[in-house]
């Protein structure tokens, strides 16, 4: 008996799976621009009918804005006094990020604690402070600090600690002539240690003989900084090579950096797709590429171009400066870097002082009868350490629970296992249930790290001159709502990719390899 | 002193294993009710017994990953006790393998098994890799060394988990139930590692239900029901002429 086969038919467009996939990607494309293009044109208009023109002029105009507390208090345009606000987001996040993970981490593992009384306090903790919105405890941490010991003149002195309702003095270390040839020297005892480090754990893998690879690694920083410390004034001879490297920045014609931007794009491109096909190459041989692969490496292809040409148009920008003169962004790409290496070439040239001296902070009388801490030392002002220890415990109880999931999740054989061998708590707790539970940690984590540094916003509340804070100043004064807010999302979009790209690379590199 | 001859190569030495009235609560449940039984040098002990009946509890008390509350266990001369320096000791010289494996699977396999030997032992890396080798070449596995465990059969990852527990050259060796996670075809092969095992001389616990290797290998078997030894003998004595009724039901059931 013979199988009829009926003559294979052309399947019709419409029933085509490929080709209607195809048409959905696409056509999201598409809306998706329309859409930006439609709001963003009936936005002009409506600010073009209540008056306001729309634009980036404030950015260079002289702002009358004050800032409480920051890189610079009086900036002397919109775009500094932004940095300024960033520069504060970035302070709280940063270190509110690293205090956070210690804390949430110590809280979380106390939780799963057998002592009956650090258990019990990790709870309490974890479920007071998560239930109470953020936003009262920061009013409550102002509050804590506002009802401190006023400063008066009985006060005036030079302390290690001082606390006070104007905020905490602490001695603190600040940087001083010789600071950055002395840092050369580190830096070079750092790359030196790391060859070190990798010749004696080769002899250490080759004898078994224990030779600290680590541990040389640190000594020889110890020995280069010791040393820069008292030879760093022979590195003035280094001075011209910077000045130098300053001209010939100043000399390059600015289209360089646009072609630099470009090329970059395009290399970026090539390189995701050249990686995307190699993943793609099995033992067997090359696999076949589905029509989402495809629309990747489309994509891909696509974004390289299109970055590529945004480089140029941004490059030819012209903005007028502070100094009132029209430039490109090219070529303010070009003075800033020359400047930077200029100003380290001066920084060179000096030959007295310490890299690093102690200093400690100063009440001073500041006009009659109003008194301040001074320049000394490091003072955290009482809106920093509201928004600072509010947004720090908040999260650290976000991040205790996520730590206790982590490690719960670890299976119980993992554990008996590494005690059957011997291995002490303290042991299997580092090398066998950590790293195991870090995997489960990190996605969530990322998302409180995240959350934590939008969190800052709140910042506004107690009158601590974050970006938002700053902006909003801005926004009253010049009325540019949109451009301010543009701004704030982009820097906020800007600082999240960052955070999800750095745990995304830990997150691959922790991958665990299956079958 | 008795010496008792089994194999020509395998000669029983001294008491290394001594439990008497070893009891072990879970809350109100009494798991062990006094179990009291005595294991020589080289020895090769097979448990058996229905599910429930404390086989695994009673292995698991002898390296104290489960605390006995009344009677007392004397491992290689140490008494097992709250001491945390005896509990290290003992359990430096006492190998576990378990039903489920439980290989570290975020280090390859040559870590797992230097893990314990370079931590606990100290011994240096370099030393740790040679004897992970010979390991790995006795289990049968030595081209398996840079791969992560995920990436290994049942069979061979049971087979890692006995060389990562050689590596710390134990002097006794516990099984619980090594081969029943494992697809029939992969049986034999770690049976054949537990096998080559007791002819070097190793003093094994098994607790298992294959009953092929208890009358091949085993020197006593261990009947457990209801968290006591109702019954222990020769493996000749249990497959010809077993004693009490539950035992009886017991191998009826599994034969
Ligand atoms: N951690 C525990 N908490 C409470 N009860 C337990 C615990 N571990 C074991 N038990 C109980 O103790 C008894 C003996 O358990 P055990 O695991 O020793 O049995 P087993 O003989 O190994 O059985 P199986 O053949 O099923 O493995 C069982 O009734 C079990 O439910
Ligand atoms: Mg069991």
């Amino acid at each position: 008996m013979t199988v009829e086969v009926r003559e294979h038919q052309k399947t019709p467009l419409w029933r085509n799976a490929t080709f209607l996939k195809w048409v959905a990607q696409i056509g999201v494309l598409i809306a998706l621009l329309a859409l930006f293009a439609l709001l963003g044109r009936e936005a002009l208009k409506n600010f073009n009918q209540s008056g306001i023109s729309f634009g980036w002029k404030w950015l260079s105009d002289p702002t009358g804005v004050d800032i409480r507390e920051g890189i610079d208090t009086s900036p002397d345009s919109g775009v500094r006094a932004l940095a300024v606000g960033m520069v504060n987001t970035l302070r709280v996040g940063i270190s509110g990020i690293v205090a956070a993970t210690v804390l949430g981490t110590l809280i979380g593992i106390g939780r799963l604690s057998k002592n009956w009384i650090v258990n019990k306090l990790s709870t309490i903790y974890i479920e007071s402070i998560r239930n109470v919105p953020l936003l009262l405890q920061i009013f409550f941490w102002q509050a804590m600090a506002l009802v401190l010991p006023q400063l008066t003149t009985d006060d005036v002195g030079t302390y290690w600690f001082k606390a006070s309702n104007k905020g905490f003095g602490l001695a603190w270390f600040r940087t001083d002539g010789g600071f950055w040839p002395w840092m050369l020297f580190v830096v070079a005892g750092i790359v030196v240690g790391r060859y070190v480090s990798r010749y004696r754990h080769r002899i250490q893998e080759e004898t078994g003989r224990i030779t600290y690879p680590g541990l040389s690694w640190f000594a020889t920083v110890i020995v280069f900084a010791a040393v820069g410390w008292f030879a760093w004034p022979i590195l003035r001879i280094l001075a011209p090579v910077w000045h130098g490297i300053a001209s010939f920045f100043r000399a390059l014609p600015p289209i360089v950096y646009p072609i630099v931007g470009a090329i970059a794009s395009i290399g970026f491109a090539v390189l995701w797709i050249r990686n995307f096909f190699e993943s793609r190459r099995t033992p067997a041989g090359f696999g076949k590429l589905t029509d989402d692969d495809w629309f990747r490496v489309i994509f891909a292809g696509f974004s390289g171009i299109a970055l590529a040409i945004v480089s140029f148009v941004i490059g030819g920008f012209v903005l007028t400066t502070v100094g009132g003169d029209k430039a490109t962004v090219a070529e303010l790409i070009g003075r800033g870097i020359a400047n930077v290496f200029d100003w380290f070439g001066r920084s060179f040239e000096v030959t007295s002082g310490s890299p690093i001296v102690g200093s400690r902070p100063e009440v001073i009388v500041k006009g009659a009868g109003f008194v301040n801490f001074s320049e000394g030392g490091v003072v955290m002002s009482v809106p920093f350490f509201a928004i600072w220890t509010g947004v720090t415990l908040y999260t650290a109880s976000f991040i205790a629970e996520i730590v206790r999931g982590g490690i719960l999740a670890v299976p119980k054989g993992q554990t008996e296992a590494a005690m059957a061998l011997g291995l002490r708590r303290s042991q299997y707790l580092r090398l066998v249930i950590l790293p195991q539970a870090f995997r489960i940690i990190l996605p969530p984590m990322g998302n409180q790290y995240l959350n934590l540094m939008k969190n800052t916003s709140l910042g506004i509340a107690v009158a601590f001159p974050e970006i938002v804070q700053v902006g909003t100043t801005i926004l009253n004064q010049t009325g540019q709502s949109l451009p301010v807010v543009l701004v704030w999302m982009g820097f906020f979009v800007t600082l999240s990719l960052g955070i999800s790209a750095i745990v995304n690379y830990y997150n691959r590199k922790m991958m665990i390899v299956e079958r | 002193m008795t010496m008792h001859e089994t194999t020509p190569e395998r000669v029983l030495g001294d008491d290394i294993v001594i439990a008497e009235g070893v009891k072990k609560w879970f809350g109100d449940f009494q798991a062990l009710k006094g179990v009291t039984t005595r294991v020589k040098e080289r020895e090769v002990v097979v448990i058996i017994g229905p599910s429930g009946s404390g086989k695994s509890t009673f292995i698991r008390c002898l390296n104290r990953l489960e605390a006995h509350q009344e009677g007392t266990i004397i491992i290689d001369g140490t008494e097992l006790t709250n001491d945390l320096k005896n509990i290290e000791k003992i359990r430096s010289e006492v190998g576990m393998v378990f039903q489920q494996f439980n290989l570290f699977p975020h280090l390859t396999v040559m870590d797992n098994i230097t893990l314990a030997p370079i931590w606990v032992r100290k011994t240096p890396k370099a030393e740790a890799e040679a004897t992970a080798m010979e390991l790995l070449e006795r289990v049968g596995i030595p081209e398996q060394a840079d791969k992560y465990p995920g990436q290994l059969s049942g069979g061979q990852q049971q087979r890692v988990a006995i060389a990562r527990s050689l590596a710390m050259k134990p002097r006794i060796m516990l099984f619980d139930e090594p081969t029943s996670a494992l697809d029939p075809e992969m049986i034999k092969e770690v049976l054949d590692v537990m096998k080559e095992l007791a002819a070097s001389g190793m003093t094994m616990l098994v607790v298992t239900h294959e009953m092929g290797f208890a009358r091949e290998v085993a020197d006593r078997v261990l009947f457990f029901d209801y968290g006591t030894i109702v019954e222990e003998g020769t493996p000749e004595h249990f497959f010809t002429n077993p004693q009490h009724d539950r035992t009886k039901l017991f191998l009826s059931q599994i034969l």
